[in-house]
């Protein structure tokens, strides 16, 4: 009888030992690429991006009035993976079953798009192949020590960059979430065999922000510039006439820009050619720009 | 109220059992590199699939983008000279331990002896010493790698680990023992932040979390989150995450000097 009783009281605490504290209100630090995920990336710039010949031809083709003319791509949300680089203030919960006191999940919410997501922790497989696809797709957690390995599928075609470089709905989505006091970095280590030549592995950071008041959005389909019905604005290989204005602003050889594998190793510094047109002599364009509010054209800090 | 003696008693008796554990005798404090729980060891990359045109090229003059400068840090940026850097020997100034990890380039990590971790950099041909169970010397001079503190992730608790021989019994602890390497940096020389002249002070502390996993595909990688802290230039910490994938080999392996353009 006393045996049993022992065995029953170190099971009751046995099952979710390797938790960290996710749980939070999380403000994004922009401390990278600040300008692209923040005003917006700048057209033509595939730099840092493993992407294969079919993606950048894809990317080519990208006119931005798509957002404002199809309604499909008005109110388009984030997807998980997505997200997490795009607009990121960020609430994680979790939901503890109240008998076994298991962790069943966390849940996260961003404002951007009002993106729900559910990252299972309860062993459960991934669905078949052939179920829905949704923008936040299907998530199951494990614990390596005290990071978080989620692996997110039926995920449907979203954005790499949100300037025309799409991802796949065949991408399969590994996120590495590790908590140091206050700092939360998450990896996101995207594979498309689709879109890229090799995974797509970036990094994001949050600070624990108690006082953070997450916001409900609110997007409404409208038309905003004249356009034919059924119109999608796009252009034809070839005619796109601002892909090199990325490169000449910023002062980068052209072929940088393009993206690609071979560039994002460092012995391409040895190879890359110079740029066409000889460089600014100083910064002109978002110069300051690490939160939203002073992320403008020509912004200066205050004395 | 018999049986509610008798779970108490349970409860208490199982818990000073376990406190207890096996009879202990003295025990050598193990080394850094003994108590390593993952072995960072060998070549790594970092490929550059962020910040591309502010890491793979030096940006424009006055290019202050993603970093939280203030007044200060943007007058100072605004004033850089890289002609009047090389003339005084400065060159380096670009490649102090807040910058470097973020310069693309390879690293070569070793133990240097049972207690230092040291991590060689290719680009810039610097080197950093990671010092486990050790403080900064009292004159400990100003260095473009100043001196780090480093220690393995050590849990908040003690207990409720079952890899620690300790079986949880209520509550378990949060925040096991990972696979993460905590480096604490000062003594710094000012230095820049970005090649175009973004600058930190001397004052500079240094956060980094080193954190090692295995990608699906096997390959190791580690994330090294680095959190700058200069309140004479930064309005609040700069918080960056560098990726390294693995090398097989020293292949790619490239020294070159600092250069200050």
């Amino acid at each position: 009888m006393k045996t049993a009783i022992l065995i029953a009281l170190f099971a009751w605490g046995a099952p979710a030992f390797a938790q960290i504290d996710f749980t939070g209100e999380w403000a994004p630090a922009y401390h990278e690429d600040g300008p692209e995920r923040l005003p917006g990336p700048e057209l033509g710039d595939y730099m840092g991006m493993p992407i294969n010949e079919a993606a950048r031809l894809r990317a080519d083709s990208y006119d931005a009035d798509r957002i404002s003319v199809v309604t499909e791509y008005e109110c388009r949300p984030h997807s998980a993976d997505y997200g997490m680089r795009g607009l990121g203030d960020l609430r994680v919960t979790r939901e503890i079953n109240s008998t076994t006191q298991e962790l069943v999940a966390f849940h996260t919410y961003m404002p951007a798009w009002g993106s729900v997501r559910t990252v299972w922790m309860d062993g459960r497989p991934h669905p078949p192949d052939y179920t829905e696809h949704t923008w936040q797709g299907f998530s199951t957690g494990v614990w390596d020590g005290n990071t978080l390995i989620i692996t997110t599928t039926h995920l449907k075609a979203n954005y790499l960059r949100r300037n025309g470089i799409d991802s796949s709905d065949k991408r399969t989505v590994t996120e590495y979430w590790t908590r140091h006091r206050d700092y939360l970095t998450v990896v996101t280590h995207v594979v498309d065999p689709v879109m890229l030549t090799e995974p797509l592995v970036r990094s994001q950071n949050w600070t624990l922000d108690p006082g953070q008041k997450t916001q409900r959005m609110f997007c409404e389909y409208q038309p905003e510039v004249p356009s034919a019905p059924g119109a999608v604005p796009n252009h034809l290989p070839g005619t796109n006439p601002f892909l090199h204005e990325v490169a000449d602003w910023y002062g980068l050889p052209y072929e940088a820009t393009r993206g690609g594998a071979k560039t994002l190793y460092p012995e391409y510094k040895l190879t890359m050619p110079k740029p066409e047109k000889t460089p600014a002599a100083k910064c002109e364009r978002f110069c300051v720009c690490s939160v939203l509010q002073d992320c403008n054209l020509h912004s200066v800090p205050p004395r | 109220m018999r049986e509610v003696r008798f779970i108490a008693a349970v409860i208490l008796g199982s818990a000073s059992l376990l406190a207890q554990g096996p009879p202990r005798g003295p025990r050598a404090p193990q080394t850094a590199k003994a108590a390593a729980p993952v072995d960072f060891t060998g070549y790594w990359v970092s490929p550059v699939m962020e910040d591309w045109r502010w890491r793979m090229v030096t940006p424009l003059k006055g290019d202050f983008a993603s970093i939280p400068i203030n007044r200060a840090a943007y007058d100072a940026g605004e004033a850089w000279d890289p002609a009047t850097d090389e003339a005084a020997g400065l060159q380096c100034k670009a490649y102090g331990a807040p910058a470097l990890m973020r310069i693309p380039g390879r690293l070569h990590i070793t133990w240097q002896d049972e207690q230092t971790l040291k991590i060689e950099t290719d680009a810039g041909t610097q080197t950093r010493l990671f010092h486990f169970n050790a403080r900064a010397p009292a004159n400990e001079a100003p260095a473009w790698q100043g001196y780090s503190e480093a220690n393995w992730e050590r849990p908040v608790r003690g207990e409720g680990d079952p890899r620690n021989g300790v079986p949880p019994i209520f509550s378990t602890r949060t925040g096991t023992r990972g696979k993460s390497l905590e480096v604490v940096t000062t003594h710094l020389r000012a230095g820049y932040l970005r090649k175009n002249g973004v600058p930190y002070s001397e004052n500079t502390m240094l956060e980094e979390f080193y954190d090692y996993r295995t990608a699906p595909d096997g390959t190791p990688w580690f994330t090294v989150t680095t959190v700058v802290h200069d309140p004479k230039y930064l309005v609040v910490p700069f918080i960056t995450s560098t990726d390294f994938k693995k090398q097989p080999d020293a292949t790619g392996w490239h020294p070159t000097p600092c250069e200050a353009r």
